[in-house]
C-alpha cells in the first residue's frame, strides 16, 4: 500500500451512494461510448458532487480521458463517436437534442494537458470566453480579468504586462492562464485533463494549491495519471479500469481500504 | 575510393552542388537581363567616323556603338564585299545607330572595321531625344525664335537647354490639359449621350428631358471650345523655336523645337553627369508614356496595369480561396467525394494558362459580359461595355487560374494548426464558426499570404491568358483616372508581359526593340519581386504575430 497522508482539507465524507440534488454537481448514468465498433466506456454510472474535487484515476487509455470529455461534450467532435447514456447537469441530460453544446461548455469549463493559450495576449486569452458572449464593456472585462487571474493565483505575475503575448509566459503560468480564461466565464463544473502533466514539479504544485482553492467556488473533475496528485488534492476518487468503473469512493477509503482486488493491485503499483 | 562513397560525402557535394548551379543560374539570369537593360540607360558616346566604301568614296557617319559582332571574312566575301588588304581570318563589324530617321533610309547601319578611316568622339556632338522620328545625332549650328537666330557660338547650349525646358514645360500643359480637362468634357459628351440613349430606350425622353440634356452639352461644348482655344494657344507657343543643327551628311537642317523632348553631349560628360543622366533615363523609363509604337519613351502604363490587374486579383482570388478551402477542410466531410475535390483543385493548377484564356473570353467575356452589357448598359450597344476584354475580366480568369495555389495552401496552413487551439476555444463555448473566425483564420494568416504569394508570382508572369481577355499593345486611357467612378474596370490594359512580347516581336525597328526587351523585362522582374517582397513583408509580420509557442 502506498502511503498516502491525506491532506486537512479533505472534506467530509459523503455517501456517494446516496446524494441530495443540492450536493449533487452531475450525474452520470449508464454512459456507454464507443468509437465506431470498438467500445471505450462500459455502463458507467456516478455522480459527481457540487463544490468538490473528484478525480478519475487508472492506466493509460482506461477512458478516463474519455469520460471526463464527455461531460461537456467534447466527443462531439470526433465523428466516429457515439454515446448512449445520460449525464445530467441540473436534471436535464445534456446529450438531449435541445442542448446546446456551446452554452453547455460555458457552464462546463476544461483545461487540457498541454497549455493552450491563442496567440493573443495575456488580456484577450481571459477575456476570450467574454467577448464570445459579446461583452466589450472595458470596465466590466478589467474587472473579470483582475478577478480570474487572481483566481487562478496568476494575477501578481502578470499584472504588469496585461498586454503582452501569452506565449511569453512559462508552461506553469501559461497553464494557470488557461484555468484563469476558464474560471472567468464563471463555470459550475472545471475539468482539468491532467493539467500538470506537461508541466514541472514547482510549477504542479501551484496548480495542485490552485485547485484545493478553486473547489470553494467551483466543482472540480480532474483526470491524473499519478496517484499522489489524486490523493493530494481530490475529496473522492474513481478507478477507472479498460473502459469500466471499478471503483468510486472518498479518496481515503479508496487509496486505504480498497473494496476491490485491481484497485488494490493498480495502487500498489502492479499494474499501470 | 570506396571509403568515400561509404561517408557519405558524395551525397553533401551532389546536393550542394544541385544549389549552387540553381543559385547560379537565378544570378545569370538576374544579371544579365539587369545589365543589358540597365546599360541602355548609360550615354553612349557618340563617334563620327569616316568609312571608306567598297569603290573608294569616303562618307562620315555619326552615331552611338549599339553593338559589336565578330564575323568570319569568308561570308563577307561570299556576299561580295572586297576586302583586298585585310587577311585576317575574321573581322570586327559595328552596329550604329545613326538616328535621323527622316533624312537617311535607315536610323542603324552596320560598319566593317577596317573600312573606317577616322573614329572621333568630338565634344561637342549633341543627342536630341524627340517625341517622333527617334534620336538625332548632330552638331548644334544655331537656335531661332520665331526664325530669329537668338544665340551665338559661346552660349548655344545654355540658350538650347533653357529653350528645350521650356517648350517641354509647354507641351506638359497642353498634354496636361488634352489628358485632364479636355478629357473629363470628353468623358461627360459620353455619358450625356448615353444617358440620352438610356432615356429613348424606356421611352422617357420627354422634351424637358431631352433640353436638359441638350442644355448641358451645349456648356460642355462650350466649354471644350475654350480649353481648345487654350491648347491653341499653347501649342502656337511652343512651336516657337527651332533649332539648326549640321548632321552627318554636313547639311544643316532646320528642327522644330516642340518635338524636342532632351538635348545632352554625352562626349562632354563627365563621370558623374553621366551617373545623373543614367538615373533621369531610368525615371523618364518608369514613369512616361510609350511613343513610337513603344519602342521609345517609358513604360509607366504597363507597369500601372501589371500592378492593378495583380492586386484586382488578389483581391479576388484571396476571399474565393480561402473560403472554399475552410469548407473543403473544416465542414466537408471527410470521404471519397471530399478527396476526389481536392484531387480536382489540385490539378487545376496543372491546366496551362492559355486555356485559362479561351475560357475567359469565351465565359466572361462573351457569355457574362455579353449579359451584363444587356442588362445594365443597353444604351451603349452595339458597342459592348463589359463584353469585351477588360482589366475585370483579365483579373477574373487569372483569380481562377492562380484559385488551386491559394486553397492548397490554406488548407495547408489550416492543417497546421494545433488541434488544442480549436478544442480550447470550443470548451470556452465557441461555436464552430466562432473559433474559425477568432483562432483559425488569424493563425492560419501566414499560410494564406504564403499561397498569395504563390499566386502574384504566377499571375503578374502570365501574358498567354492575358492576350484573349484584356491586354492591348497601347492603351490610351488608365484603368484608373479622375472620371467618376475613378475605377473603370471595363477599359482594356497595357502589361509588362505582354509589352515585352509586342516590342520584341511585333516592333517594326527590332535592332532598336532589343535593349528595351531587356530592360522591360528587368523591370517587370523587379515588380513581382516588389510585390513579393511586400507579401513576404506581410506574412513575416503575421508569423510573428501569431507564433505558436514551440512545446
Amino acid at each position: 500500500m502506498i502511503s498516502v497522508t491525506p491532506t486537512d482539507n479533505q472534506a467530509e465524507r459523503l455517501d456517494l451512494e446516496n446524494l441530495s440534488a443540492e450536493q449533487t454537481a452531475l450525474e452520470i448514468r449508464n454512459l456507454n461510448l464507443h468509437y465506431g465498433d470498438a467500445q471505450a466506456l462500459y455502463d458507467i454510472s456516478m455522480a459527481i458532487p457540487k463544490n468538490r474535487v473528484t478525480a478519475f484515476i487508472g492506466p493509460s487509455g482506461c477512458g478516463k480521458s474519455t469520460l471526463l470529455r464527455c461531460i461537456n461534450r467534447m466527443n462531439d467532435l470526433v465523428e466516429i463517436c457515439k454515446v448512449n447514456g445520460e449525464i445530467l447537469l441540473h436534471e436535464k441530460n445534456i446529450y438531449d437534442k435541445d442542448v446546446d453544446a456551446a452554452a453547455l461548455r460555458r457552464n462546463v469549463g476544461m483545461v487540457f494537458q498541454r497549455p493552450n493559450p491563442f496567440p493573443k495576449s495575456i488580456y484577450e486569452n481571459v477575456v476570450y470566453g467574454m467577448r464570445l458572449q459579446g461583452v466589450n464593456d472595458r470596465r466590466t472585462l478589467d474587472e473579470v480579468v483582475e478577478r480570474s487571474l487572481k483566481g487562478a493565483a496568476l494575477w501578481e505575475e502578470v499584472k504588469d504586462r496585461l498586454n503582452a503575448s501569452a506565449f511569453s509566459l512559462s508552461g506553469g503560468q501559461q497553464q494557470r492562464l488557461v484555468i484563469a480564461r476558464a474560471i472567468a466565464i464563471e463555470p459550475e463544473v472545471l475539468l482539468l485533463d491532467e493539467p500538470t502533466s506537461a508541466l514541472d514539479p514547482i510549477s504542479t504544485l501551484t496548480i495542485e494549491e490552485l485547485i484545493t482553492e478553486l473547489k470553494e467556488k467551483y466543482t472540480v473533475v480532474i483526470v491524473t495519471h499519478n496517484m499522489q496528485q489524486a490523493a493530494r488534492v481530490s475529496d473522492q476518487t474513481a478507478f477507472m479500469y479498460m473502459g469500466k468503473l471499478i471503483e468510486y469512493a472518498d479518496t481515503n477509503t479508496l487509496f486505504t481500504t480498497p473494496s476491490q482486488k485491481q484497485t488494490e493491485d493498480y495502487i500498489t503499483g502492479r499494474y499501470g | 575510393m570506396k571509403q568515400w562513397f561509404k561517408s557519405g560525402k558524395p551525397w553533401i557535394w551532389l546536393t550542394a552542388g544541385s544549389v549552387s548551379i540553381s543559385l547560379i543560374a537565378v544570378l545569370g539570369l538576374l544579371i544579365l537581363i539587369g545589365w543589358r537593360g540597365l546599360s541602355f540607360f548609360w550615354p553612349a558616346q557618340i563617334h563620327e567616323m569616316d568609312i571608306r566604301a567598297n569603290d573608294g568614296s569616303i562618307s562620315t557617319i555619326i552615331g552611338e556603338i549599339y553593338e559589336t559582332e565578330t564575323i568570319p571574312i569568308e561570308r563577307l566575301r561570299e556576299s561580295g564585299v572586297a576586302l583586298d588588304d585585310f587577311n585576317e581570318p575574321t573581322l570586327e563589324r559595328w552596329l550604329i545607330k545613326v538616328g535621323n530617321r527622316e533624312y537617311v533610309p535607315l536610323d542603324f547601319s552596320w560598319v566593317l572595321q577596317p573600312q573606317i578611316v577616322r573614329d572621333e568622339t568630338p565634344p561637342d556632338l549633341a543627342v536630341f531625344e524627340r517625341t517622333k522620328d527617334g534620336n538625332f545625332y548632330g552638331y548644334v549650328v544655331g537656335v531661332l525664335e520665331d526664325g530669329v537666330s537668338v544665340a551665338n557660338q559661346d552660349d548655344i547650349r545654355e540658350v538650347l537647354q533653357q529653350r528645350i525646358e521650356r517648350t517641354v514645360k509647354l507641351n506638359d500643359q497642353a498634354s496636361d490639359l488634352q489628358d485632364g480637362e479636355i478629357g473629363a468634357i470628353n468623358y461627360q459628351l459620353n455619358e450625356l449621350r448615353l444617358e440620352r440613349r438610356a432615356l429613348e430606350l424606356a421611352g422617357n425622353l420627354t422634351p424637358a428631358e431631352e433640353q436638359r440634356i441638350a442644355a448641358a452639352e451645349e456648356q460642355l461644348r462650350a466649354d471644350y471650345q475654350v480649353l481648345e482655344e487654350q491648347l491653341f494657344a499653347l501649342r502656337e507657343q511652343s512651336s516657337r523655336d527651332q533649332v539648326l543643327v549640321r548632321d552627318m551628311r554636313g547639311e544643316t537642317v532646320t528642327l522644330p523645337m516642340y518635338r524636342m523632348l532632351a538635348v545632352h553631349f554625352p562626349n562632354d560628360m563627365g563621370f558623374f553627369a553621366k551617373l545623373g543622366h543614367f538615373f533621369v533615363q531610368i525615371g523618364k523609363f518608369v514613369s512616361e508614356d510609350p511613343r513610337e509604337a513603344n519602342t521609345e519613351g517609358g513604360v509607366f502604363p504597363a507597369i500601372f496595369g501589371t500592378v492593378f490587374m495583380v492586386l484586382l486579383m488578389s483581391i479576388i482570388v484571396t476571399p474565393f480561396g480561402v473560403i472554399a478551402a475552410i469548407y473543403l477542410h473544416e465542414y466537408a466531410g471527410k470521404n471519397a467525394i471530399t478527396r476526389l475535390i481536392r484531387i480536382a483543385v489540385i490539378n487545376l493548377a496543372g491546366v496551362p494558362s492559355i486555356v485559362y484564356g479561351v475560357f475567359g473570353l469565351g465565359f466572361f467575356v462573351y457569355m457574362v459580359g455579353g449579359s451584363l452589357d444587356q442588362i445594365f448598359y443597353p444604351e451603349a450597344l452595339p458597342s459592348p461595355t463589359f463584353g469585351t476584354p477588360g482589366v475585370m475580366w483579365a483579373a477574373i480568369t487569372l483569380a481562377i487560374l492562380t484559385l488551386p495555389v491559394v486553397i492548397v495552401s490554406t488548407e495547408e496552413g489550416l492543417s497546421r494548426i494545433p488541434s488544442t487551439l480549436r478544442e480550447g476555444s470550443l470548451a470556452l463555448g465557441a461555436t464552430k464558426a466562432e473559433t474559425l473566425w477568432r483562432i483559425i483564420i488569424p493563425m492560419a494568416s501566414p499560410a494564406i499570404m504564403t499561397g498569395l504569394i504563390l499566386a502574384v508570382a504566377r499571375a503578374a508572369g502570365e501574358v498567354a491568358p492575358l492576350m484573349l481577355v484584356g491586354v492591348v499593345k497601347s492603351a490610351p486611357m488608365l484603368p484608373v483616372d479622375g472620371n467618376f467612378p475613378y475605377f473603370h474596370l471595363d477599359r482594356k490594359f497595357m502589361h509588362l508581359g505582354f509589352h515585352i512580347y509586342d516590342v520584341g516581336f511585333q516592333s517594326p525597328n527590332v535592332e532598336a526593340a532589343r535593349p528595351l526587351v531587356y530592360a522591360t523585362s528587368f523591370l517587370l522582374v523587379t515588380v513581382i519581386i516588389g510585390l513579393n517582397l511586400t507579401a513576404i513583408g506581410v506574412r513575416n509580420h503575421l508569423r510573428e504575430k501569431y507564433r505558436s509557442l514551440e512545446h
